[in-house]
């Protein structure tokens, strides 16, 4: 890639973050929340657009982007004045701008009429008609005519801004080398020449502090220097040369000016005292330079003073790769494991030596977690870099079906770890298409119905239990439990004979293969189902939930990790296998007594819990290791939450901790097993199966149906290793 | 006559991708010494504390635009002697005699090539070599 495309690279990135902040600007100003800010904010992106477009060639880019600036320029000093109805057109030509920008990062050809009806829109509201000529396509003219700069140079530029100083500022500068100096090898000498460079320096040699020549020890120095610097360096200039000697004493004042400086001894640049001690005399390189008389600005302290504010404003925020964060979250990665190791190691010891020990690893877990912590919130993105796709998605979708569609937004500064985010939109977006297409009802239907005309979609996110939940809720028809069933049959997806609840019928959507619109339109019919939908998110570790009100609406949530690199597990031993289930499903562990679990047959049981019973079921069993659990005495039940809410006690043998397991993923090599969401390297160095809890909900139910009085389930994947 | 390579000069713009275009123009011409600045605030602390023999600044930047950069320059005691090119969009005529009157020493309009930079350049510092 050469230079030049890395930089259109850049310069489209720039464009989508420009987009997403037109959008958004735009979206307040028409609900009512935009300031002049907000005005100038949308207009400064829609520039900034434009500028690199024309700095890179992308001419129908900059044509467009002029009208729409100048549009926004109107509406920024006023001679528009921001209504729904300009918002209503400036919108549409966001989804314009958006599209040239893709189709120019694609290298397509843009059709010369592209958007021709945005901006005509436009112009119209700039009071010009279609066939004027619109100064946007003609070629840039490089000066404006008649008007001339005087070619100032620097030196001549003194009464410009009035004031007589030549830009320099006198310092005061005193330092004593300290004993160590010398010995450490820095010397005086090159601090003094590094100082020269910086402007005119005067220094005075303070030899009282010479001992006679007898006592000299010939790696002291005894001199210690004063005088001043006029420069027009900085004091940080200043500072850093002193910096690498830190075995000396240096003051540095700026000074009110001490001219002509009163030097009882200038011996300016003297050799240093180390080579020939101060017994010599002093001989001089240079002839000492008079300070110069140099008034200081009164303004400069004050302005020193609110500089550092000001700079922390614009430090808050910097770019950095992807995939130096990327590099960050794998060594965390590997830290949490070195750490778990040696926290394997520390238990292993005798207690004295342990306890110490013990205390610090503490403290390097709480600092890891924090690490963790810290990298994941790096990696983190707010929800809303892909909510902000969905206004015009919602825009075209009712525009195209005919339909009357608000779209309603909560949660999008929810933050979400990246790889989540990058894989969120698709999904989304198909919901969204299915809620318009199928959901929402025409505007006559829905009056017929005594609703309002407009529809409304509500996407909202939030953080609920350590996962990230995502709802699209449609006031729409809801599923029509009849007319799935009924397509599900044809399908032959269900056998005929069959009796499902309605929860399970309307749980026929995700069935691949199923897919219920009369004819195939171009919205939703791009031959990805939900069930596309659903496997994209479990996937991501997450988990879609479907609920429907018959002429009400449905609402779709999706349940999603928040980040899928490290998690809290709970590490524990079924026979002689440890395993590690997520902290996140896991609701609560308890050593129930006999009596509280009524056993059913075939090793399954149900417990009572505080007046519920909860199914039980041995995770050996589950797992089909092949372990005799007759005698399950001492066993710990863990109460997991299976994701939708159903409560599953799962048996073990023993809780062996709690801790931050490093998840990797063993689908590349062995695909996707049912019931494992990964592995992790514990401590000890072995490899422990990190178990999906929801999946073993579901073959808790599945084997049950199945169950047939042995233990024989061979279609069911042997787990134990 | 200034040498090119020896030049020190400030570029400002929040725009990355336009920085470093203006950044290869600049080399295309032969200065060397680049320095860049995303906004304002940076810029200030680059003029108030580099030798610079040229600044370059965008007009339209958040926080602090370019004509607000030039006034903070022009006032500053080590700073206010540094040539200033304004970079300005098509048809801001009256933003460049605002940026005159405030002590800009020229202005380009965007997009420019080498050939119009250096023209512009040259006006303010002298002819290049």
């Amino acid at each position: 890639m050469t230079t030049l495309d890395q930089l259109k690279n850049t310069f489209f990135d720039e464009c989508s973050e420009a987009l997403q902040q037109i959008e958004g600007g735009l979206t307040d100003i028409r609900q009512g929340n935009g300031s002049d800010d907000t005005i100038n904010a949308v207009f400064r992106s829609v520039h900034s657009v434009k500028g690199g477009a024309g700095i890179f060639g992308f001419d129908s880019l900059v044509g467009f982007a002029h009208v729409f600036e100048t549009v926004l320029d109107a509406m920024r000093d006023g001679t528009l004045a921001p209504s729904p109805d300009i918002v209503d057109v400036l919108l549409p030509a966001n989804d314009v701008l958006t599209d040239l920008i893709s189709m120019s990062r694609a290298g397509e050809a843009i059709p010369a009429d592209y958007g021709h009806e945005s901006r005509a829109a436009l112009e119209r509201l700039l009071g010009k008609t279609e066939g004027d000529d619109h100064d946007g396509g003609d070629p840039a003219p490089a000066d404006f005519e008649g008007l001339d700069f005087m070619p100032v140079m620097a030196d001549q530029m003194d009464d410009m801004a009035g004031g007589p100083a030549d830009g320099k500022q006198t310092y005061r500068i005193a330092f004593q080398p300290q004993p160590e100096m010398l010995r450490r090898g820095s010397e005086p000498l090159s601090i003094i020449r590094e100082l020269q460079k910086l402007g005119t320096l005067t220094l005075t040699a303070e030899t009282g502090k010479i001992p006679p020549l007898n006592e000299i020890e010939h790696d002291r120095p005894y001199v210690t220097w004063t005088g001043t610097l006029a420069t027009e360096a900085s004091r940080e200039q200043i500072e850093e040369i002193f910096e690498f000697v830190a075995e000396c004493e240096v003051e540095i004042a700026l000074d009110q000016p001490v001219a002509p400086e009163p030097a009882p001894m200038p011996v300016a640049f003297a050799a240093p005292p180390a080579a020939e001690p101060p017994v010599a005399s002093l001989p001089v390189h240079q002839a000492p330079s008079v300070a110069p008389v140099a008034p200081t600005p009164s303004i400069e302290p004050a302005e020193a003073a609110a500089r550092p504010a000001v700079q922390k404003a614009a430090a808050t925020t910097m770019r950095v790769e992807v995939e130096k964060i990327d590099r960050v979250v794998n060594m965390v990665g590997e830290l949490v494991i070195a750490q778990a190791m040696l926290g394997q190691i520390v238990h292993n010891l005798p207690e004295d030596t342990s306890s110490r020990l013990t205390q610090i690893l503490d403290e390097v877990i709480h600092h890891t977690r924090e690490l963790k912590d810290s990298v994941m919130s790096m990696r983190a993105q707010a929800i809303g870099a892909v909510f902000q796709r969905m206004p015009r998605l919602v825009r075209e979708l009712a525009t195209k079906t005919g339909k009357k569609v608000q779209l309603e937004m909560h949660g999008e500064n929810t933050e979400v770890d990246r790889s989540i985010i990058e894989r969120l939109g698709d999904p989304l977006t198909h919901i969204i298409r299915n809620s318009i297409d199928h959901g929402i009802e025409s505007p006559a239907a829905r009056a017929a119905a005594g609703k309002n005309e407009e529809g409304t979609i509500c996407l909202s996110a939030e953080h609920r239990g350590g996962r990230i939940v995502v709802e699209v809720r449609d006031d729409g028809g809801g599923i029509d439990p009849d007319r799935v069933l009924k397509k599900a049959r044809e399908k032959g997806l269900v056998s005929p004979d069959a009796v499902l609840t309605e929860d399970e019928i309307n749980n026929l959507i995700f069935m691949p293969g199923f897919s219920t619109a009369e004819t195939i339109s171009d919205i939703s019919g791009r031959g990805v189902g939900m069930d596309v939908v659903r496997r994209n998110i479990q996937d991501v570790g997450g988990r879609i939930t479907i609920k429907s009100e018959r002429g009400r609406g449905m609402t779709l949530q999706l349940a999603l990790p928040l980040t899928l690199a490290v998690m809290d597990g709970m590490v524990i031993k079924v026979s002689h296998e440890t395993y590690v289930l997520p902290m996140s499903a896991i609701v609560e562990c308890l050593r129930p007594s006999r009596s509280d679990i009524h056993n059913l047959v075939g090793g399954r049981g149900l417990l009572q819990l505080r007046g519920n019973l909860v199914p039980v079921v041995h995770l050996s069993d589950l797992l089909d290791m092949g372990v005799d659990n007759s005698e399950s005495d001492e066993r710990v039940v863990i109460i997991a939450d299976a994701g939708d809410g159903t409560r599953l006690g799962i048996i073990v043998d023993e809780l062996l901790g709690h801790q931050q397991v490093v998840v990797k993923s063993m689908e590349e090599s062995y695909g996707a097993v049912p019931g494992v969401a990964g592995a992790t390297i514990l401590g000890n160095g072995r490899v422990a199966l990190i178990l999906d809890v929801e999946k073993l909900s579901e073959l808790a139910v599945t084997q049950s149906y199945s169950f047939t009085g042995g233990r024989s389930r061979a279609s069911e994947p042997a787990l134990a290793s | 006559m200034p040498i090119a390579a020896a030049l020190k000069v400030l570029v400002v713009d929040d725009q990355n991708s336009v920085r470093q275009m203006t950044r290869i123009t600049l080399e295309q011409i032969g200065v060397r010494h680049i320095h860049e600045a995303e906004n304002g605030v940076q810029a200030m602390d680059t003029a108030s504390t580099q030798p610079l023999d040229l600044i370059i600044s965008d007009y339209n930047m958040p926080e602090m635009d370019g004509m607000e950069l030039l006034r903070s320059v022009r006032g500053h005691p080590a700073a206010r002697r540094i040539p200033f090119i304004l970079v300005t969009g098509r048809g801001d005529r009256e933003l460049v005699v605002k940026a005159a009157q405030a002590g800009a020493n020229n202005y380009v309009v965007k997009p420019f090539t080498a050939d119009i930079l250096k023209t512009k350049i040259e006006q303010v510092v002298g002819r290049l070599s």
